[in-house]
Formats: C-alpha cells, sequence, structure tokens
C-alpha cells in the first residue's frame, strides 16, 4: 500500500514539533496506516454495498434464445452496460438500469445479424439502444428478487417481470436473471409460421 | 291431389323466391358450382394501373402504360383452333397439306364457361394459344427446317413435336405459325419426353432468334432495330444495351446466342442480365411477379394485368419519354393502329380470367425425391444455416423483396411494399439496368427445385451443387449456364451460403431441397 500520502497529513504535526520521537512517529504511523486500511476498506465495502451506483460493463453478453423453424437458435447482444444501485434491505431505494447497442447482436448468420439491425426488427440507425429501467422489486427467497422493469425496444416501452439471483462473494456481487418476451409486443418482425413469438432472454453481470 | 291443389295456389313469385337461395350460393353438383355468376373485373382502368407496378429503380422512368381508353379500343382476340407442330423428319405424312385444308374453328365461346372447370378448360387453351402469327421470334420458314432443331438443341416430345409453338389456322390455306404464348416460355420438356406446363420453361428462345436472325440474313441496322425494341434502356446508368447495339451484328447474335435453355430475354429484360424463366407453379401465392417483383399481386385482377401488360403490351410503355418502338405520345394516342406483335389486339376480360384461373390451378407433378434420413438431416441444416428467414415454409419464401446492391430503398416503400431490407449481393444488372429493373429482386420460392434450372435470377448456375461451390465467387470461373457473351469466365457472386458445410451435409441440404 502506499502511504506517501501519509507524510503530508503528518507533515504538519511534524513542523508543529508535535511529532519529535521517531519511535513515537512510527508508533502513530502503524496505528494511522491500520486505520486507514480499515477506513479504505470500508469505504470499498461502502461502494459495494450500499446505494452508491455502480456502473458495469459485463463481462458476459445479453444471451437469447428463439425457435425458428424448430432448431433453437442462440444469439448475442455483447455491447451493454448496467448501473446497479441495490440494496436488498432497501429494495425501495434500490434501481438498476441497463442500456444495450443492438449493432452488437450476433445470432451466428452475418446476413441475420444485419436483418435483425433493420427497420423490420432493431432499427439500430432509429433507435440505437434498448433500455431497461427497474420500477420496484420484491424479495422471491433467499438472495432472489423479482423486478418489475420498464423494458424498451424501438419506441415500445412495456413493463417485464424479471426473477433474478443476488449471489454475493468476497470480490463481487453476481445478479443472475432471465425472462420472456413477446418480441411482436415490441414491434420486432412479424407474425411468422416458423420463427417463435417467443425469445428468452438470459442475463448475468 | 289435395296437395296438388294447394300448390298450384301458390302465386308465382313465392316460387320465384324460394329459388333466391340457390341463385345466392350456386346450384352444387358433385362439390363444382355449375350455376353461379360471375363478375369479372375490369382491370385496366388508369387508376388501378397507376401503382400497380413498382417503380423503375430510377423513377423517373417508371413505366406509363397505355390509357384506359386506348386499351379498351383495342379489338379482343379470337382464339383459332392450333395445331402442334412437328420436327420437320417427325412429321406425320401428309400433315402438311392436310393443315392447309382445314377451316378456321373458333374454340373458345365466352358465354359458355360456366363451372369452375369450364374456366380452367379455357385458361388451358389460351395459356398454349400464341398471340402473335406476324412471326414475332420465329416463322414457318424456321420451323420446317431441321438445321433450326440442330443450331438450337430444340427440347422435343418423344412424338416429335416442338411444343413451344403452334400453327394457327384462320382460314383454309391460311395457315401460320404462332408465338408468343405463355406456353412458350412455361412449359418445360422433362427428361422423359413429357410436358410440364407452368414450369420453368425450356423453350431455347434466345438461340431460336439468333438462328432466325442469321438464316433470314437480317441486316445489322434491322437487327440494332428490333433488339433496341426489345431491351432498349438508354436511361440506365452506363445503357449497356446501347453498347450492345454500336458493337455490332455478329456481337449482338452472340449475345442471343449466350442465353441458355431455362433463361429468356423477354421484352423489356435483358439477354446481357436475361432473367430465369420464372415457374409458374405455385404462382397464386406469390405476391410480386416478375424476377425484380414489378408486378404486384394483390388478387386475381392484378394477375390478369400482369398476363395483359405482358403479352407484349409494354412495348407501347413510356419510360420518361421514350418509347423502345419509336413512337411519340402523339403517335400512340393517334387513333392508328401500332402493328407490332402484341400490341394490337387485346384479351378479353373473360379470357383473362381464365388464364389467371388456369395459372392459379397449376399443381405441380409428383415428386420422386422422396424424404430419408439424408433429407430429414438436410431439413435440420437449412432451419440451422437460417434459410429459413428468407426460404420460409410452407411456401419457401417470404414473399419479400430485396434491394440489389447498389439501391437504396425509398423511405415509401417501408410502407408500400415488402421489404426484406437486406441485399444477398447477387448480379445487380438485371434489376438496376432494364426496363423492368425496380431495384430488387424477389425471394424466390424453393418449391420444386427438382424440376427447375439453371438457378438464380440470371440462370448463371447449371446445378445447385454448383450454388454451394465456393469457385464461384472466383473471377476465373466458367459460370454453369449463362454466361456473357463476351467474357470467358466471369464470378457468380452473392448468395453466399451454405458454402462452409461438409461434403455431407452440404449433400443433405441438397438432397432436402430437391424434395421440395
Amino acid at each position: 500500500m502506499d502511504t506517501g500520502y501519509l507524510d503530508i497529513v503528518l507533515d504538519p504535526l511534524r513542523s508543529l514539533r508535535i511529532l519529535r520521537c521517531d519511535r513515537c512517529v512510527n508508533s502513530i504511523l502503524e496505528k494511522k496506516k491500520i486505520q486507514l486500511t480499515l477506513s479504505l476498506l470500508l469505504v470499498i465495502l461502502f461502494i459495494s454495498f450500499s446505494l452508491v451506483a455502480q456502473t458495469i460493463k459485463p463481462e458476459n453478453p445479453i444471451q437469447f434464445k428463439i425457435k425458428n423453424a424448430g432448431i433453437t437458435v442462440d444469439g448475442t447482444i455483447s455491447d451493454w452496460m448496467v448501473e446497479v444501485d441495490f440494496d436488498p434491505k432497501k429494495l425501495a431505494q434500490s434501481s438498476i438500469q441497463g442500456t444495450a447497442n443492438p449493432v452488437s447482436i450476433e445470432t451466428g448468420i452475418k446476413l441475420r445479424d444485419r436483418h435483425l439491425q433493420g427497420r423490420e426488427y432493431f432499427d439500430v440507425k432509429k433507435y440505437p439502444e434498448i433500455r431497461l429501467q427497474s420500477k420496484s422489486f420484491k424479495t422471491n427467497g433467499k438472495n432472489t428478487f423479482i423486478g418489475i422493469f420498464e423494458l424498451q425496444i424501438r419506441a415500445v416501452k412495456k413493463e417485464v417481470e424479471i426473477p433474478f439471483s443476488v449471489a454475493n462473494s468476497e470480490k463481487q456481487r453476481k445478479f443472475k436473471g432471465e425472462f420472456v418476451i413477446d418480441r411482436l409486443d415490441f414491434g420486432l418482425g412479424e407474425k411468422s409460421l416458423v420463427l417463435s413469438d417467443e425469445v428468452r432472454v438470459y442475463l448475468e453481470f | 291431389m289435395k296437395i296438388k291443389k294447394q300448390l298450384s295456389r301458390i302465386p308465382m313469385w313465392l316460387y320465384g323466391c324460394m329459388l333466391l337461395p340457390l341463385l345466392a350460393f350456386g346450384l352444387m353438383h358433385q362439390g363444382n358450382v355449375i350455376f353461379k355468376v360471375i363478375e369479372i373485373p375490369r382491370i385496366w382502368t388508369d387508376e388501378a394501373m397507376k401503382d400497380w407496378e413498382l417503380p423503375n429503380s430510377n423513377p423517373d422512368f417508371s413505366a406509363q402504360p397505355v390509357s384506359e381508353e386506348f386499351y379498351y379500343n383495342l379489338p379482343e382476340r379470337v382464339i383459332f383452333k392450333t395445331y402442334p407442330v412437328y420436327h420437320p423428319e417427325h412429321e406425320p405424312e401428309g400433315y402438311w397439306e392436310w393443315l392447309h385444308e382445314q377451316e378456321a374453328e373458333v374454340v373458345l365461346d365466352e358465354s359458355k364457361l360456366l363451372t369452375e372447370e369450364d374456366w380452367i378448360r379455357a385458361g388451358e387453351l389460351l395459356f398454349d394459344y400464341p398471340i402473335d402469327t406476324l412471326g414475332a421470334i420465329i416463322n414457318t420458314q424456321h420451323v420446317r427446317n431441321p438445321d433450326f432443331y440442330k443450331a438450337t438443341n430444340m427440347p422435343l416430345t418423344p412424338e416429335g413435336v416442338m411444343p413451344f409453338a403452334q400453327w394457327v389456322v384462320s382460314g383454309k390455306g391460311k395457315v401460320y405459325l404462332g408465338n408468343l404464348s405463355c406456353a412458350m416460355c412455361h412449359t418445360r420438356v422433362m427428361e422423359d419426353g413429357s410436358l410440364l406446363k407452368g414450369a420453368q420453361g425450356n423453350w431455347p428462345g434466345d438461340k431460336a432468334f439468333a438462328f432466325a436472325l442469321e438464316s433470314d440474313g437480317a441486316s445489322e441496322r434491322g437487327i440494332q432495330g428490333v433488339t433496341n425494341a426489345l431491351f432498349g434502356s438508354p436511361f440506365v446508368e452506363g445503357d449497356p444495351h446501347g453498347q450492345l447495339l454500336s458493337s455490332g451484328k455478329d456481337a449482338i447474335i452472340e449475345a442471343y446466342k449466350a442465353v441458355p435453355e431455362g433463361a429468356f430475354g423477354r421484352q423489356g429484360t435483358s439477354i446481357l442480365y436475361p432473367p430465369q424463366a420464372p415457374n409458374l407453379i405455385g404462382v397464386k401465392d406469390r405476391k410480386y411477379l416478375d424476377h425484380g417483383g414489378l408486378g404486384q399481386h394483390r388478387n386475381i385482377e392484378d394477375m390478369m394485368r400482369y398476363i395483359a401488360m405482358n403479352q407484349a403490351l409494354d412495348f407501347l410503355n413510356f419510360y420518361g419519354d421514350y418509347n423502345s418502338l419509336g413512337l411519340t405520345k402523339e403517335r400512340l394516342y393517334s387513333g392508328q393502329p401500332i402493328f407490332f406483335p402484341g400490341t394490337h389486339d387485346r384479351h378479353s376480360e373473360a379470357q383473362l380470367y381464365a388464364l389467371a384461373k388456369y395459372v392459379y390451378f397449376l399443381t405441380p407433378p409428383e415428386n420422386p425425391n422422396k424424404s430419408s434420413e439424408l433429407s430429414e438431416k438436410g431439413r435440420i441444416i437449412f432451419a440451422e444455416q437460417g434459410c429459413v428467414t428468407c426460404h420460409t415454409p410452407p411456401l419457401f419464401t417470404n414473399n419479400k423483396l430485396t434491394p440489389a446492391d447498389g439501391f437504396e430503398v425509398p423511405d415509401e416503400h417501408y410502407d408500400k411494399y415488402d421489404i426484406f431490407d437486406i441485399s444477398v449481393g447477387t448480379d445487380p444488372g438485371y434489376t438496376m439496368k432494364t426496363r423492368r429493373g425496380t431495384g430488387y429482386y424477389k425471394v424466390p420460392s424453393l418449391l420444386g427445385l427438382w424440376y427447375r434450372g439453371p438457378f438464380l435470377h440470371d440462370a448463371s448456375l447449371a446445378k445447385l451443387e454448383d450454388l454451394f461451390d465456393s469457385d464461384r465467387l472466383r473471377d476465373d470461373y466458367v459460370p454453369t449456364a449463362f454466361k456473357p457473351h463476351d467474357v470467358k469466365t466471369k464470378a457468380v457472386k452473392g448468395h453466399e451460403f451454405g458454402m462452409e458445410l461438409n461434403d455431407m451435409d452440404r449433400k443433405a441440404l441438397i438432397t432436402y431441397l430437391l424434395t421440395l
């Protein structure tokens, strides 16, 4: 740990000759170091666990699955961000919001991806963002919750219910949820004999 | 007796009322309507013709069809009995002389068309009926010359009949070769010699025309004139057809010869970008007609319009101030007839209705390729590869239009037409550089692939296997079907799907496609 800044704190005291004895200084310094280390830990914990919003760029992409001609197509949207301000003890004050860039959609077939970006689906030129904004939360068992979110795809805003779990580890917290939307509700394509209306979406951050 | 007496007291008007339900629902006989009042629509109205066709890829030069008044002033066609054309070496003895002894026989009486079957039968008659006896493509001398069949590699039936033209007898001794029936381009002589009506035809029409031009000793000017009438489109970028005309007689004839069976440079299209002859089987379910989706197909009236227009009346269209016959609007509307094949008369509305009924009725023959373990594997690959997005079952097309490279979809088109806003990168020539070009290609149905070919809108690939061969993307590739007359090699670009499949998967996919 870089303690250089301690000298800056202590220098005025030294100059006032309050701290003359090196041993005393060292002892005070050690105490201060411990106190500061604890304070820093507290600050970190506070940032992690309190209602201070945290912006995350998740490692894992948003995943989705949809049945097409009897085959399940797996797709991802890799460019997305989440702002989390979530305290299980203060659900009323908590919030989670995210944005995703539909240009980063991938389904394994480039032409299909371009089609999905086009006017018939996400229309990325006109609607460059998919938005998700929490409205309320309730507990659903140990470390599991149900959130009511407003999901905006294209110009359509619609409430969706997302059950999710929160796993706390020493290093971080993991949110994991999944939900189903009807793509037609959001103007994504049209009714099809082969393409399912239902899309299952998986989020992990 | 008592009942009889009571019945006799019922007034006549009440008997009439009892018949009303029968009139309303038609009299049913073995499931077929035998009495039904059919209201045949009037199809060529100025209002309807205004936006039935899609605009040209350059909208300043969208087709302007003849007016309603002009159209309905054209005389209706009389349908005479026709007779088959034989290869001279297969012609029954005395047939030619016998033909010349026949009287004209009018074979279609619209007033006698009552049942659905009557209309369909009449439609088939009209489908086979040539609308031209002026020698629009070939004439009597050509088809009575054995060299014609050799030069064109003309498909024949086992009886030696050339099924793409007919003899029309319009009076005793008046025997004319009839051209330009629907059957000419939409009849396929199958490998076993049977005829498949409505299929992608295998009439080598452009080779036949090249033979006609050469054997008639047509002048350079004459060849340029007729080629311009067929394909002239000086308003398109680079004017490729103008360049072809200026390249001289021999080059033009070579361009005709380069068009393979299964494709045909119909008027308004091109021999530089020839369209594959469309498969009409299943056309009832298509939302657009022509490879470029030129004609909307929303109902039977649109189909009737398409037939009326495409049996050569589009020669009278103006594109801006341009008409390929060299007409001015003053001349067109002067009241003087225009003697050019297909433009001096018209089908009656009833004839068009019958024709439309017939093409709607066309059904595919039984597919000899049955479902198997391999085809089932192919079906899954078809779905996994995303083919279903465009070639969506059960029609195996999503019935949409895809823009060609270089065409920017105008905003208003999204609301008016069915647009799949992705180019698959195939040759844009047909839709960007012809009179019929819209800037789009329609997504083709894959139904009936087993009896069709060559493939792609420009008929450049002979077999399905060629479609999945990545070598076709190379500039040193020799296209297996249409290859432009002035090049030795040409990459067949676009629709680059399924090329990364291994041999087994590709075989499975093709096996499946041939079962459709």
